[in-house]
């Protein structure tokens, strides 16, 4: 609204404004509430409920999925795969999409492109291809695997070895659309801003560290801070992998997992949705902050 | 500073006299970006053309040579067989269901996001700034987080294993309906509405008459996101359908893979079938296919919706 009564005409236009657009938000308003809120609400309901599913039951939910053993455990290999996976993302991106950027070559459509090929394969498919990779059996990098000293897929995908696994699986599915987020950005920069810092003797690095990175600061908050939220749903790749490696990676190894087993194996349906909401609060946490605090939402209002 | 193209020679000494830096290492300094993108750009192209040919090769001559041996296109009809052979070609069932909720999913984001988006971005309404506010925040919150508590919504008024509910699901894209609005807060101006209220015309009619016909590259960006999202989307079908009939082929996928000689040997004893590395990359591949199309169409969208910040986990 403050933004509109900076100019003149669209003040007069909402007093002409009819009542029947609004129609056109019912649909989505309908869907928000069938699909977003009712639900929320409904979890946190069930969330207080108590186990025997008759009657209110406190906090006990929460305590039970809080003083569940796998837990803390779970959270920390939210942490381990963060730990690794960020960094590493962080420099994959940023690094490629500025070596992109500085490019003239007609070749930079074509990479672009080879990038983010994986990207509209993500799911099952770049697991199984994963599979692939990881399985020294038939994996067209088995002299790697073999050097590692990996000769059967329990070697190569034990345990310990999952944040790497991770990392690299979500590096290869999500990475090209992210340099093509970030290159965006850096395109959106002006030319002579860089142009004018090399006339004043400014060196290749020196315009990527002082005008570049400054000016797409906020896509990569953004894109660290989404990336966080997204670690902390981990389900697909832990849990696929445990089953294909039978049994040797515990089927509660995130918060997802545990939320999963829960609500379908041990059927204690108000731990689940205390451990659901848990992780709502999470994600809700991480988007109030991009949607306030990076500065790439507000303008556009 | 010149550079005589005819007497590269002298060019050369007189630099190293002027104690420049010699021009070899400038062309190697001006090279590295270039190869190193180029290196990373084949490591993709390898790991995606070696798992698309796994399934022209025969499990014995992966074992045998890795993933350089021989190739038979022959050997895709012997896959196909074997995917027809599993339980009775419940496979290319899996696919016809992922085909139903990620087309009709897409269709419904389009449709309500296309004029929640206008509205948005061209009317003056209360609790417009909240909506909008939620639509962001909705929009960067992973949507996995939501998959138990829909399925706890969905069990409560017992759809469970239907398909209709997963498809409406998908229909609430509030990406796409942030894409909409930025799209017609860019290329519609107010002036036209303007006129046309003017004129008399009801604000549903300008929608048809002003919106929809520039809708096209919207259409374009939210179906492609839209489609890919509920396609490859494994939680939400894993929780909502776990009836093997209503599966969706991400969820079949997984199936196959447990089902696997390779992966799981003492459950895949009484397989008819084969199950190995071939057979579950000509599986991966071909629910890759659809996909692949939607993206070839809507590539030339694709760039703009990413600089618009088209991610979502």
């Amino acid at each position: 609204m403050a933004a509109s009564r900076r100019r003149g005409p669209r003040v007069v236009s909402s007093s002409r404004q009819g009542r029947g657009g609004l129609t056109l938000l019912v649909p989505y308003v309908v869907l928000l509430l069938v699909v977003g809120i009712i639900p929320t609400g409904y979890a946190i309901y069930q969330s207080f409920l108590a186990r025997s599913g008759s009657g209110f039951g406190g906090i006990s939910a929460y305590q039970s999925a809080v003083t569940e053993f796998q837990f803390a455990s779970s959270f920390a290999h939210i942490g381990l795969v963060l730990a690794v996976w960020l960094p590493f993302m962080f420099v994959g991106v940023l690094g490629l999409a500025l070596l992109l950027h500085g490019q003239r070559s007609r070749l930079v459509g074509v990479y672009r492109f080879i990038y983010y090929l994986p990207g509209a394969l993500a799911g099952m498919g770049n697991f199984v291809l994963w599979l692939f990779l990881l399985d020294p059996v038939n994996s067209p990098v088995r002299p790697i695997l073999s050097w590692l000293g990996y000769s059967t897929l329990n070697q190569t995908a034990e345990p310990a070895h999952l944040p790497v696994i991770i990392a690299l699986m979500l590096f290869f599915q999500g990475a090209g659309t992210w340099i093509l987020v970030i290159y965006g950005g850096l395109n959106g920069i002006p030319e002579e801003l860089g142009e004018a810092a090399k006339i004043d003797g400014a060196s290749h690095w020196q315009v990527t560290r002082h005008i570049k990175l400054p000016l797409v600061r906020p896509w990569i908050a953004y894109f660290l801070l989404l990336n966080v939220a997204y670690a902390s749903q981990l389900f697909l790749e832990p849990q696929v992998l445990g089953l294909a490696t039978e049994g040797q990676i515990s089927p509660q190894w995130t918060p997802n997992q545990l939320s999963f087993t829960f609500a379908f194996q041990v059927f204690d349906v108000p731990a689940a949705a205390a451990l659901s909401v848990i992780l709502l609060a999470i994600s809700l946490v991480i988007g109030v902050i991009i949607t306030t605090r990076t500065g790439l939402f507000s303008n556009r209002d | 500073m010149t550079i005589g193209s005819q007497s590269v020679d002298v060019a050369g000494a007189s630099r190293v006299r002027r104690g420049e830096r010699p021009p070899l290492f400038a062309r190697i300094a001006k090279m590295t970006p270039m190869t190193f993108l180029t290196v990373v750009a084949l490591v993709y192209l390898f790991i995606m053309v070696t798992f698309v040919l796994a399934s022209m090769r025969s499990e014995q001559s992966l074992l045998r040579s890795g993933a350089f041996g021989p190739l038979s296109i022959s050997r895709l009809q012997f896959d196909w067989r074997q995917l027809e052979g599993f339980s009775s070609g419940i496979y290319f069932h899996w696919l016809e269901n992922s085909a139903i909720v990620a087309f009709a999913g897409a269709a419904i984001a389009v449709a309500v996001a296309l004029p929640a988006g206008y509205a948005l971005a061209m009317l003056h309404f209360r609790g417009r700034r909240v909506l909008l506010f939620l639509t962001i925040l909705t929009m960067v919150m992973p949507n996995t987080v939501l998959v138990i508590p829909l399925f706890l919504e969905v069990s409560a008024v017992h759809q469970i294993d239907k398909l209709l509910p997963v498809a409406v699901i998908f229909g609430f894209f509030p990406f796409g309906t942030y894409l909409a609005f930025v799209h017609y807060k860019t290329t519609l101006p107010f002036e036209l509405l303007e006129s046309g209220r003017i004129d008399g015309v009801s604000e549903i009619g300008l929608f048809m008459r002003l919106a929809v016909p520039l809708a096209k590259q919207a259409v374009a960006l939210v179906f492609f996101f839209a489609f890919v999202a509920d396609w490859t989307n494994y939680f939400l079908p894993l929780v909502m359908l776990p009836s093997s009939a209503v599966q969706t082929v991400s969820v079949g996928l997984q199936e196959l893979i447990t089902s696997s000689q390779l992966f799981n040997p003492s459950a895949a004893a009484g397989l008819n079938v084969q199950l190995y590395m071939p057979e579950l990359a000509f599986a991966a591949v071909l629910q890759m296919l659809p996909v692949l199309v939607v993206f070839v169409v809507a590539q030339r969208y694709l760039t703009r919706g990413a600089m618009l910040g088209a991610v979502k986990g």
